[in-house]
């Protein structure tokens, strides 16, 4: 498909999307709110995991500092959501720049598991914080309903694909690539890696704070194990590789098909739907390792070897 | 100071059953590069087998033990044998992805089976304790305390000494090499793996003795697990019951001077610190 024609119907489907809450059920509406920030999420992962390289776990870190950051302005001292949009994007920047600098110095496993231990101490800290209501949290003042939240999180999603897409054609995108495939080469190159590192890791904590603020207004309600819950974080890198990390729209179609996924197991087979979720992710990566972008790509050509090739390939 | 000395005892009994806990998560991830996320899982699968052991069958905790190793020590051998060797080859990453999988199938699972409900291994002498230079010491803390170290050492010996520990080490280090002298590795991993599960069954099995349990204590026992294994670097098996006993300390330390709701905020912000300042742990040679 042409560029230009990709991104009309990807418009179209923007355009379809944006009236459904005119027609659709109310289930319909809070399926898609939470589908779309968990695109939100899987998107802003996607800059950091999936172009630059470094799978980070502490994601749900911004998503929660966002969270808070409304949860507190507007409980603790009355302002407005958008205000407390801004100072949970602020929070989640500056904590991106602060932790980025020392731990974006790791690399794979490590990296991972730095930004894991920070997650946890950010929950651990939050929850003796009087001005977040400790590990009792915060209830926020109830919300205007569901169709302002949906068309919230399309815009959302549509900011943050637009970034990426402008990331995945621009010299600070090429540079994250360069670092992703072997960072020695690309600092030789003229990089400045450190810098490109903690500016996509800055961009991510954005959106991801944003997502965070939006979601905490929506549910009325935020208590530290469900704002840095860190099982959040794995699901956004699950969508997004299930999805085909550093593409443009993997990450959205693998966070709306693996939400449906979990949403018609929960509602068919209720106590056995997260096993099943579990067994989702794990047949997934055996088989399609580089996601559902790449499958579309390959599938044509190779047929079932495909599947097979892939097992070949990464089997002792 | 009756007080302190008596913080100390308690963190360094918890600080072994804490290197145990550890012990099998740092195994796998020396030998097999996996960074295991059902670690925790298996941990709370021990427990469940101890328990219905224990109060199914009548076994004693610390007999049920060993039982509850063998059990895990197939199911990881069956793990790795089916699913993990698969991706093994693949970019760290998906095999990470994949254990957090296998996570989420095991506790679901555990759910359904066992329900959610606590549960706690009460043997008749649980309440037992005895008096040591002043300070309090329950009888089956200083127990799970002593097994944890005896198992530590005795995995440090199986390496060092045996013909598989040393295939093992080798594995580690070289696997085309390895696999020259004759190393199967397909088999030599599902052993591994094996082994590493049976250890996080026995930690499992003394866990449920000292605490209480539900199906959903894998996710935290993993992030501890980490935060030792980073501690005390991944080199020698043993170097982890240092970054067990130091961090059973550090909490403990943490809970009586500054409160027990920080002590999450100082283990896992040791663990984030070490990872900046000495990425090999912090008895690991500096690269």
């Amino acid at each position: 498909m042409k560029p230009a024609l990709k991104f009309a119907s990807a418009a179209l489907v923007v355009g379809v999307f944006a009236t459904v809450p005119l027609w659709g059920s109310a289930v319909l509406v809070q399926f898609g709110i939470n589908a779309l920030i968990l695109a939100t999420l899987a998107q802003s992962w996607n800059i950091i995991g999936g172009y630059t390289g470094y799978p980070s776990f502490g994601n749900s870190v911004f998503y929660g500092l966002g969270g808070y950051g409304v949860a507190i302005a507007m409980v603790q001292y009355h302002l407005s959501f958008a205000l407390g949009l801004i100072l949970g994007a602020t929070l989640a920047v500056l904590f991106a720049f602060l932790i980025g600098l020392p731990v974006l110095r790791l690399r794979g496993h490590y990296f991972a598991i730095a930004t894991l231990g920070l997650a946890e101490v950010m929950t651990a800290i939050v929850s003796n914080l009087e001005i977040a209501g400790r590990n009792i949290g915060l209830i926020l003042p109830l919300a205007k309903g569901d169709a302002l939240f949906f068309e919230l999180s399309l815009a959302l999603v549509v900011v943050t694909t637009l970034t990426v897409a402008w990331i995945s054609r621009s010299r600070f995108g090429f540079g994250l690539i360069a670092i992703r495939e072997n960072e020695e080469a690309a600092a030789v190159m003229g990089v400045n890696t450190t810098l490109y590192k903690v500016l996509a890791f800055a961009l991510c904590s954005v959106f991801s704070a944003v997502a965070g603020g939006i979601h905490a207004y929506w549910i009325t309600y935020l208590d530290p194990g469900s704002a840095f819950d860190v099982a959040l974080n794995v699901q956004m890198i699950i969508m997004a590789v299930f999805g085909g990390p550093g593409t443009i729209f993997g990450p959205i179609l693998g966070a709306f098909a693996l939400s449906a996924i979990s949403e018609i197991l929960a509602s068919k087979i209720t106590s056995l739907a997260s096993i099943f979720f579990g067994v989702v992710i794990v047949v997934a990566i055996v088989f399609m390792p580089r996601g559902f972008a790449d499958l579309i790509q390959n599938f044509r050509r190779l047929g079932w070897r495909y599947f097979q090739e892939n097992l070949k390939a990464h089997r002792v | 100071m009756q007080l302190l000395w008596q913080i100390l005892v308690n963190g360094i009994l918890l600080g072994g059953l804490y290197a145990l806990m550890a012990l099998g998560l740092v195994l796998v991830w020396g030998v097999l590069n996996i960074v295991n996320l059902a670690h925790g899982a298996l941990i709370m699968l021990g427990a469940y087998a101890c328990y219905y052991l224990f109060t199914g069958f009548g076994w004693d905790p610390f007999a049920a033990l060993p039982a509850a190793m063998a059990m895990l020590f197939c199911l990881g051998y069956l793990i790795q044998r089916c699913v993990l060797n698969l991706v093994i080859r693949a970019p760290m990453f998906n095999s990470l992805l994949v254990t957090f999988g296998l996570e989420v199938v095991i506790t679901y699972l555990a759910q359904f089976l066992f329900s959610a409900d606590f549960r706690t291994v009460n043997p008749s002498y649980a309440g037992a304790n005895f008096s040591f230079l002043g300070a309090t010491v329950p009888l089956v803390r200083v127990l799970a305390f002593g097994i944890a170290l005896a198992l530590t050492v005795a995995l440090w010996l199986f390496l060092e000494h045996t013909r598989i520990g040393r295939a093992i080490r080798a594995t580690a280090q070289n696997l085309v090499a390895a696999r020259l002298y004759g190393v199967n590795p397909r088999q030599l991993y599902a052993l591994t793996f094996g082994i590493g599960a049976a250890l996080a069954g026995a930690a499992g099995a003394l866990y449920g003795v000292v605490s209480q349990i539900n199906p959903y204590i894998g996710a935290g026992l993993t992030a501890k697990s980490f935060a030792i294994a980073i501690i005390g670097g991944l080199e020698k098996s043993i170097y982890v019951l240092v970054g067990g006993l130091f961090l059973g300390v550090v909490e403990a330390l943490t809970a009586l001077y500054i409160g027990p709701t920080y002590t999450d905020v100082v283990s896992f912000g040791i663990l984030v610190l070490v990872l900046i300042v000495r990425p090999s742990g912090l008895l690991g040679r500096t690269a």
